[in-house]
């Protein structure tokens, strides 16, 4: 069981990311690498509050969120200042960087890891406790992504994909705007790191390397970017793959680069035959306050 | 007649192209002034400039006496300085009304905070926007496209649906880069009765066209502009009169 307990937190916590990452990527429209990132350093901060600081669990859970949002504004925001596609090259080097850091700090267990993380609810109600609670943040964190997209916020956001100068002329500023989405989207990635950390109890820095960020792309892409349920799918199905392929008991030597082979080799063929993946975004904004969206109507 | 805006020796250049020479301009409340001249005459750079989307090398641009260069192109809009895009950019995947909607200024339910934790009072502030939304639609005889997608609408539709879209910001000075062209039948007199309705409430409009006989019916007065200079200013009628302006207008 408490295998499989693992593996429903792992793809609760990577639907999280997934959706977090829509957030950015297809409704923000702001390309960045740097989600592994944020979810180390909500992995970490909540860690080191806990273990070493002595704070309460659920309070460095809550800590470690914020550090993932801190940080990210701090990163976004002198990019975005410039234009865009700063965003991407800035967080190339924020995900290298942030890491080499991790690795060469004493008090973050450097290369070697941090471990002796201390349990959150397991003692006390056992694991299946801890099962429900992921499971719960990740059906928020869906909810909380699709109201969103469908508020007035969301149609805003799809004004201001469409046409930024356009959306400077109703008197918007773009830039707050992407900062919030990318705020929110990083925060929901710290929280998914402290949500891991306190159930592994073990966290190392070969955990957020830069592939995680491409698996958590193509899980978007896969999935259908723009969509509730596209993430979803996404995270199911590419967590699924490499465990079933661990059935065909290959030698690791083989295993790690079929899984590489294999994410790669998905996002390209849905980049050439169903880009919009496999949940398809309706090309038009459709709010929950939409005329069209309640009476159904064609346009 | 106050001046609602103000430019003062505005000067431009783009690697030894002139697009803006001392330029001097006041447009005043409840005046439509046309502002006509070749291609090339700088007409379009000239709202860039004064809209802050572009910065002039010199020069200064104030509204209602407050000076705006330290401001950029979206917090201009925001004091009531409004523009208009020869190109129209509409918000293509946004059905008309919603299109207008995002036009209206301090729309709570578009701060990520109210929308995470204040829904109740967004309810009434809605409602203000969508009537003030369907009826701008309804003075423009676009009421029946209200929740079609812009891009299935003809392009005169369009070109209403973005002069509509500024309207929902209660701009003092607007400007319209090209409203007529492309505009035939119907929309063509919905565009002009729309553009003097607005002028009439006290906002000063100008309009960068070609359409001559639109200039002539509409404006109250003409500007005309070659290569980066304002040559002359004056009734529509005098300016379209004078054979040096026409041989300028037309070439040698």
């Amino acid at each position: 069981m408490e295998y499989l307990y693992g593996i429903v937190i792992i793809v609760g916590l990577y639907v999280v990311l997934a959706t977090s990452f829509n957030l950015i990527i297809g409704y923000g429209g702001l390309v960045s690498i740097a989600h592994p990132v944020f979810f180390a350093l909500g992995a970490y901060a909540s860690a080191l509050l806990s273990r070493d600081v002595g704070i309460p669990v659920l309070l460095a859970m809550i800590a470690g969120m914020l550090v993932a949002v801190v940080a990210s504004i701090a990163m976004a925001l002198p990019s975005l200042r410039v234009s865009g596609d700063y965003l991407l090259i800035a967080s190339i080097g924020f995900q290298l960087g942030v890491l080499e850091v991790i690795k060469n700090l004493r008090f973050t267990g450097g290369p070697g890891g941090f471990t002796n993380i201390p349990p959150f609810l397991i003692r006390d109600f056992g694991r299946e406790s801890y099962v429900v609670l992921v499971l719960a943040v990740t059906l928020a964190v869906i909810l909380l992504v699709r109201w969103i997209a469908r508020s007035d916020y969301g149609r805003a956001m799809s004004a201001m994909r469409d046409d930024e100068l356009a959306f400077a002329s109703v008197g918007r500023d773009a830039m707050w705007m992407k900062i919030a989405i990318f705020g929110l989207g990083s925060g929901l990635a710290g929280l998914a790191g402290a949500l891991y950390a306190h159930y592994f109890r073990f966290i190392a820095p070969e955990q957020f390397e830069i592939l995680q960020s491409a698996a958590i792309l193509t899980m978007v892409v896969v999935g259908g970017l723009r969509t509730t349920w596209g993430p979803v799918v996404g995270a199911l199905l590419l967590q699924a793959l490499p465990q079933a392929l661990t059935f065909l008991q290959l030698p690791p030597s083989v295993l790690g680069p079929i899984q590489g082979l294999l994410f790669t080799g998905l996002v390209l063929v849905f980049m050439f035959f169903r880009p919009q993946g496999l949940v398809a975004a309706e090309d038009v904004w459709r709010g929950a306050s939409s005329r069209v969206r309640k009476t159904g109507e064609a346009t | 007649m106050a001046n609602v805006l103000e430019v003062r020796g505005l000067n431009k250049s783009f690697d030894g192209i002139v697009v803006a020479r001392d330029i001097d301009l006041t447009l005043q409340s409840g005046r439509i002034v046309g502002l006509i001249g070749p291609n090339g005459a700088g007409k379009t750079s000239l709202f860039n400039l004064i809209s802050g989307v572009v910065k002039p090398d010199s020069g200064t641009v104030l509204l209602e006496d407050a000076p705006l260069d330290e401001l950029k192109f979206h917090e201009r809009v925001r004091r009531g300085l409004s523009r208009t895009w020869q190109h129209i950019r509409l918000f293509p995947s946004l059905p008309v009304l919603d299109n207008l909607l995002v036009g209206t200024h301090d729309y709570p339910g578009e701060r990520l905070v109210n929308v995470l934790f204040g829904r109740g009072r967004l309810q009434e502030h809605d409602k203000i926007a969508r009537e003030k939304a369907t009826d701008i639609l309804g003075r423009m005889g676009l009421a029946r496209v209200a929740d079609a997608l812009v891009s299935d609408l003809p392009y005169g539709q369009q070109k209403l649906v973005g002069v509509a879209r500024t309207l929902m910001g209660d701009a003092k000075c607007l400007l319209l880069d090209e409203p007529m062209a492309g505009v035939e039948g119907q929309s063509y007199a919905a565009m002009q009765r729309v553009v003097r309705e607005v002028a009439d409430r006290g906002v000063s409009v100008c309009v960068v066209e070609h359409n001559v006989a639109f200039i002539r019916d509409l404006c109250d007065e003409g500007v005309f502009m070659f290569s980066g200079t304002i040559m002359a200013r004056g009734s529509v009628a005098d300016l379209t009169r004078d054979p040096q302006l026409t041989e300028l207008y037309f070439g040698h």
